[in-house]
């Protein structure tokens, strides 16, 4: 859940009373342009991405113009441009425009909760506008604070000082700074970058600064985000079709993480807690459709409702059903197995039957009750299986779901098909 | 208010209060649990405190003040608020925080505030935001308290047995806490009890076991354990299991040997975390980077794995939680320390449950199913002695785990099976579908053909005499039908039914797996209790069923095995007959036990059934239509007798093809047909969830009450209207292979009549009766329209290149009415038709000989939609008897609605 970029941010920005850059959006008229351009002089033209995408500038995707047809130019050029940052690609649906804001100082600054310091923490430089990376490290200050009375002007003007900032930008930074911790703590963030902020001469020759980039992402745990009415689409290029649907059983009793790997994966693998996550999701790679954690001891009504989903949306093309996990300590493996085993019933009676080979690795509360459960389905179902205590090396169950889905690959999603009753068209 | 900040130690730039790790849970402890009789404290909790001696004084639930929560160990008090707790005396230097995430820092706040003597904090909450966890760090920093988690399963001590916080070593800590030199920190929960496991696997047990949690903030983390471990003098060791994000092991000084496991390279592939908040990573803390921290402390070139075993005296990482046992004794090895004891196994893969379902599957996926370590092969031996599948329960209004319809084929299945497959397979075929859920071979339906026919003669019984007084009070043969049926009552069976119990623990018991396998030997059976089994004389009708079954060639081992212990009763012999049906798909657990108990009931509802739907003078002593009795166990089939019952003849060979074809069709049209619905309500009214209550012979009856003239008698509509057309028509013989009449010329006559008279009803505003068997709501609307049923059928008598011209009429008609611009499109033939032309081509002969009146044709149309529906609801009764609940059907008074 991230917001990059100075549509949202200028509003965000507003809410504290921090001076932002003005901008418009990709429906500004060619007056309103005009406009802008009387105004500024130059305009800065940026594609809008959903989610969080950095490093546009780099990328090539800022324009600058100062006369309307510049703009218009860049404005087609960047309307619907592709920007790929390691392995993800995403297409730009419209352009910002922003007023240029013409200054001798760039500031860098951000607030994270550093793993260090287990404390926020501010990073600050006078040398902004760069990647902060790029910036010599005697001239950043990191400096965490204390979250309980926040970010105070002095922790500010002392950071400022230790980096030998000039003089003239450190009493407007020292007034303006501090409200942008109400922003980050009072609407939950995790992280918010502003960079560059550009130090603008007004009318008296004081500088003030002038948020020109605006970055920030939200916690998903904390709902004070949604004080801030940001539409919901702005995230939902985040989350495919089925992540959005496991998030809609979000609580907190149990666990309902999902994230699509592999939209072509095969092997389907439940996972419970986060460190057979971590463990599964490694060794199964490109074969797993989806990275899971269903931990955390969640009832029969939600694990029956969060299997149903993944069965909906991605047992048709798995040809290993994988419940994995380690030895529970508290999640009550027969809830979360009956759970399962029922979800997986209701589909076959729904769908049809689906060639699978059904693989566990699990250990916990009600163990051998929860196994005979799914063992009756499979049974029932007619679905060829191996269940594997606890006491089985689980980086070994995991080698064995592999060697399945790869037998099923080479002729055995077939062979249980035609155990299935299947045609062979429907293999 | 605690203002008082506890005294820290070490030389860390923030407050730690502990200085070893035996501090960290210690029989002195005493903890206080917030929101304690919530949903995972209430389970949790007790298992702590019994475990560790009791050590909870009280705990916390705001408005349920005077509740305790009770426990193995005695009643933990519950009150409103931490105060109220300390008021009442209670004193304690632990708390325990179970509230939901937005509660998880108030909570924290409250501890600290009011109780001075607070020195730990254990957080179980998940889903704490970061903003609370950023203040839950500086409060507890501020006041010197130690916080663990949040997010975390707490703490646990092998050596004190003391477990604090949340469910470490699951629901009985004992079997994972073995004491030992090891201590354990882990970012997983789950994984500080697997570790543990698997470390007891490899001989080394376990000191201090802490379970870290993996949001952003980790309160209580690796540096701060490095150091109590280097304080405690029981731990010579540690496993520490990290993953990416945060740069807490960077900052830990370890001065004993340690094993990391850092998992997690492909998460750096992930935009955002799953599972472990605190699990995403930018470049320089990711897995990699971690790995290399790792590295370097050791002073090893590589991960250690068993194949290539990087390590050193300082330690090892490991990047698969299996190679830590391994890695953990090459590291201790070389520091010249030996396991604590003797290993306990070894992780090899154990198949604990599996099944081939008779696949051939690749040889390295036949990994064999063996012994479960104690206690699971106990409780596997205990579970393996439930015989057959127990569904779950559900509502069963307007459901079926029996029966669907597809609404775009309109193809009804029971069991899977469609009923275009159903109509190619005999009635006795079908019965075992219904019955136990498999279409049987022809064993299984020589089993069925003798025990039904056992029943069907129904000379000088009640059950005859019942049916006969109401078949001469001009009942429809539904109502005949169920006179009979309400005599054949639980008390007729029970003998059967428990036969059918012995059976099932003998056969059981003696590891029956095929039913039919000539060298098993039934042996050490407990002989008391297979005297029920046995009468002193010979029972006549028990041998006659066993010769019944040699003359056809199926003598099943239990029936054998009867046979051979002296003289069975009739019901022994029927329910080794029943039983020896099912046991396969007992065995593979497809049907239940209710369902076998259940079957000699059926049987005997099935036989009587179709003996009583033909008249009483059918029924003489030794035989019955005119067929021995001898002969009905010998050499007949279902199929042939139900034939024989409806027409009173012996069918021919493409008779009985047709009557088959028939009887498959009309199997079932899922659970939302007035007949299964009848059937369904009659079980739901009387329990499902005590099955043995339910009454099979009335559930039939609300099947049968659920028929009428316009379901199920209906399919005399098509045939009254061929039997128009074709009247005078010169037809002999409908299945000529050259038509004997011109079926255009009739179709179009027919038209000219149809077309005339609704023209007349038209002018009159009548409305207009519809030609039977022609259009259908759904295989409507193309220029020219099939039902797909009717299109199977007709290319499967094609195929057995047989001719039936009433049929081809239909075809005829349809063409007919678009030509003669009756209809808009060319309407489809539909099943109806396809029906009414089978039945009619039986019967036309008979008919044009004057053996059958029109009267009798119609009884006999409604009668062969019985026979099979009858069949189809008993799926459903026995579906509801499995699954359903008590009173399931009924509709919630909000959901209907009064009519004015």
């Amino acid at each position: 859940m991230q917001i990059t970029g100075m549509l949202h941010g200028a509003r965000l920005l507003e809410l504290v009373g921090f001076p932002a850059t003005e901008v418009l959006g990709p429906d500004a008229t060619e007056q309103d342009i005009k406009s802008m351009l009387g105004r500024h002089g130059q305009i800065f033209i940026k594609p809008v991405f959903k989610g969080g995408v950095g490093k546009k500038g780099k990328a090539g995707l800022v324009g600058k113009a100062k006369d309307l047809k510049s703009v218009l130019l860049e404005k087609e050029r960047l309307y619907f441009a592709c920007h790929e940052s390691g392995h993800q690609q995403v297409k730009a649906n419209g352009v910002t425009f922003e007023a240029g804001v013409p200054a001798e100082h760039e500031i860098y600054f951000s607030i994270t909760d550093s793993t260090r310091f287990r404390a926020p923490t501010m990073t600050l430089t006078h040398l902004g506008g760069v990647d902060i990376e790029d910036v010599d490290k005697e001239n950043v200050a990191v400096i965490p604070f204390d979250p309980l009375t926040g970010l105070k002007a002095f922790v500010v003007a002392n950071a400022l000082t230790s980096i030998g900032a000039p003089k003239e930008v450190i009493s407007p930074l020292v007034q303006q700074l501090p409200k942008l911790w109400e922003l980050f703590h009072g609407f939950g963030m995790t992280t918010l970058e502003l960079n560059p902020i550009r130090m603008q001469i007004d009318r008296n020759g004081r500088l003030s600064p002038v948020a020109c980039d605006f970055k920030c992402s939200f916690d998903r745990d904390d709902p004070r985000w949604m004080r801030l009415g940001i539409p919901p689409q702005v995230f939902a290029a985040d989350y495919s079709d089925f992540e959005q649907e496991i998030n809609s059983l979000r609580t907190h009793q149990g666990q309902s993480d999902v994230y699509v790997i592999n939209a072509n994966g095969t092997v389907l693998a439940p996972t419970f807690g986060g460190g057979a996550n971590s463990l599964v999701t490694e060794m199964l790679g490109d074969d797993a459709i989806i990275s899971t954690d269903f931990g955390g001891n969640p009832p029969y009504s939600k694990m029956k409702e969060v299997a149903r989903i993944c069965f909906n949306h991605w047992l048709a093309q798995a040809n290993v059903l994988f419940i994995i996990g380690g030895k529970s300590n508290n999640t009550d493996i027969y809830e979360t197995f009956r759970a399962m085993a029922d979800a997986l019933r209701e589909y076959f009676s729904e769908h049809g039957p689906t060639p699978l080979y059904v693989v566990l690795g699990r250990g916990g509360p009600n163990l051998v009750r929860g196994m005979g459960t799914l063992r009756d389905t499979c049974d029932a179902l007619g679905l060829p299986y191996r269940f594997f205590g606890f006491d089985s090396d689980i980086s070994e169950v995991i080698h064995y779901a592999k060697k399945a889905d790869l037998w099923m690959k080479s002729g055995g999603r077939g062979q249980v098909a035609r155990r299935l009753g299947l045609p062979a068209c429907e293999v | 208010m605690n203002n008082r900040k506890k005294p820290s130690v070490g030389s860390f730039k923030y407050h730690v209060g502990i200085s070893s790790l035996s501090e960290i849970a210690s029989r002195e402890d005493r903890v206080c649990v917030l929101n304690i009789l919530g949903g995972e404290s209430s389970v949790v909790t007790p298992i702590s405190h019994t475990y560790s001696g009791g050590n909870v004084v009280f705990g916390t639930a705001p408005g349920k003040a005077g509740q305790v929560l009770s426990t193995p160990g005695g009643d933990i008090p519950v009150y409103n608020s931490v105060l109220e707790g300390l008021e009442a005396g209670h004193h304690f230097n632990c708390g325990v925080v179970y509230l939901p995430p937005l509660a998880a820092r108030d909570g924290v706040a409250e501890l600290i505030r009011v109780n001075p003597d607070l020195r730990k904090i254990f957080i179980i909450t998940e889903k704490i935001s970061a903003h609370d966890a950023r203040e839950i760090r500086a409060m507890g920093q501020q006041h010197g308290v130690d916080i663990f988690g949040a997010n975390g399963l707490g703490v646990a001590d092998s050596w004190s047995q003391v477990r604090i916080g949340g469910a470490l070593g699951g629901d009985n800590p004992a079997d994972a806490l073995r004491p030992g030199s090891i201590a354990i920190f882990s970012n997983s929960g789950g994984f500080s009890t697997t570790i543990t496991q698997y470390l007891r696997m490899a001989g080394w047990g376990t000191s201090t076991v802490i379970s870290s949690g993996k949001d952003v903030y980790i309160q209580y983390a690796a540096p701060e354990f490095a150091y109590a471990l280097g304080n405690d003098e029981r731990s010579k060791a540690a496993v520490l299991y990290c993953e990416p994000g945060g740069y807490y092991e960077l900052d830990a000084d370890f001065t004993k040997p340690v094993v990391a496991c850092v998992v997690g390279r492909w998460k750096s592939k992930l935009t955002r975390a799953v599972g472990h908040a605190g699990a995403m990573a930018g470049e320089s803390d990711d897995a990699i980077a971690k790995e290399r921290w790792f590295m370097e402390r050791f002073g090893v070139d590589g991960v250690f794995t068993p194949d290539d075993p990087h390590f050193s005296s300082k330690g090892a990482l490991v990047t698969n939680i299996a190679h830590i046992p391994a890695a953990l004794t090459a590291v201790m090895k070389a520091n010249g320390i030996r396991p604590d004891f003797e290993p306990e196994g070894n992780l090899a893969l154990k198949a604990w449950f599996g099944s081939d379902q008779g696949i051939s599957l690749h040889p390295e996926l036949m990994v064999p199913v063996v012994e479960a370590v104690s206690p699971y092969n106990e409780q596997i031996t205990q579970l393996n002695k439930q015989i057959g599948i127990v569904f779950p329960r559900q509502a069963l209004k307007d459901a079926s785990g029996a029966s669907q319809m597809d609404p775009l084929s309109q193809v009804s299945s029971l069991y899977g099976v469609s009923m275009l497959q159903a109509a190619q397979q005999p009635l006795e075929s079908n019965v075992c579908l219904a019955l136990i859920r498999e279409s049987g071979g022809a064993r299984e339906q020589q089993l069925i053909n003798v025990a039904v026919a056992s029943f069907v003669n129904l000379y000088g019984t009640p059950e005859l005499a019942a049916a006969q007084a109401s078949r001469d009070a001009g009942n429809a043969p539904n109502a005949v039908l169920a006179a009979a049926l309400g005599i054949i009552g639980p008390r007729r069976q029970e003998r059967a039914r428990s036969a059918v119990s012995i059976l099932i623990d003998c056969l059981a018991d003696a590891r029956l797996t095929d039913p039919f396998d000539r060298n098993f030997k039934i042996l050490g059976i407990d002989q008391a209790r297979v005297k029920e089994l046995l009468t002193e004389q010979l029972d006549r009708r028990a041998e006659e069923l066993m010769v019944g079954l040699e003359e056809r060639g199926v003598m099943p081992v239990a029936v054998q095995w009867l046979k051979n212990l002296g003289h069975p009763s009739y019901d022994a012999v029927l329910a080794a007959i029943t039983t020896s049906l099912a046991w396969g798909a007992l065995m593979r657990k497809r049907i239940s036990r209710v369902t076998v108990e259940n079957l000699p009931w059926w049987i005997q509802l099935f036989g009587v059934l179709i003996g009583a739907s033909t008249d009483a003078s059918q029924h003489q002593e030794h035989e019955f239509c005119g067929v021995s009795n001898r002969s009905l166990l010998r050499d007949r089939s279902l199929t042939e007798i139900a034939y024989l019952a409806l027409l009173n003849r012996v069918p021919s060979p493409a008779d009985l093809f047709a009557f088959q074809t028939l009887t498959g069709l009309l199997l079932t049209n899922g659970p939302g047909s007035i007949s299964a619905q009848g059937a369904k309500g009659a079980v739901s009214a009387d329990g499902p969830e005590i099955p043995q209550r339910v009454q099979l012979n009335k559930a039939l009856i609300g099947f049968l009450s659920h028929c009428g003239y316009t379901h199920g008698g209906n399919g005399y509509e098509g045939i009254a209207f061929l039997v128009d057309q074709f009247r005078g028509s010169g037809l002999t013989d409908p299945g000529a292979k050259e038509y004997q009449v011109n079926v255009k010329a009739l179709a179009a006559q027919a038209v000219e009549r149809y077309a005339s008279y609704k023209s007349k009803c038209k002018s009159v505003g009548v409305e207009v009766a519809r030609v039977p068997g022609v259009n259908h709501p759904v295989f409507k609307g193309k220029p020219v329209n099939y039902d797909p049923r009717e299109v199977f059928m007709a290319d499967l008598f094609e195929s057995r290149g047989e001719i039936n011209i009433f049929h081809d009429f239909y075809r005829e008609l349809v063409q007919a009415l678009y030509e003669a611009g009756v209809t808009r499109d060319v309407y489809c033939v539909n099943v109806d038709a396809v029906i009414a032309a089978l039945l009619l081509k039986m019967v036309w002969q008979p008919m044009a000989r004057g053996e059958i009146n029109e009267q009798e044709l119609e009884t006999a149309a409604f009668t062969i939609f019985l026979y099979p529906r009858m069949l189809g609801c008993a799926a459903e009764i026995d579906d509801h008897i499995n699954r359903g609940k008590n009173m399931d059907t009924r509709t919630p008074a909000s959901r209907c609605s009064f009519v004015v």
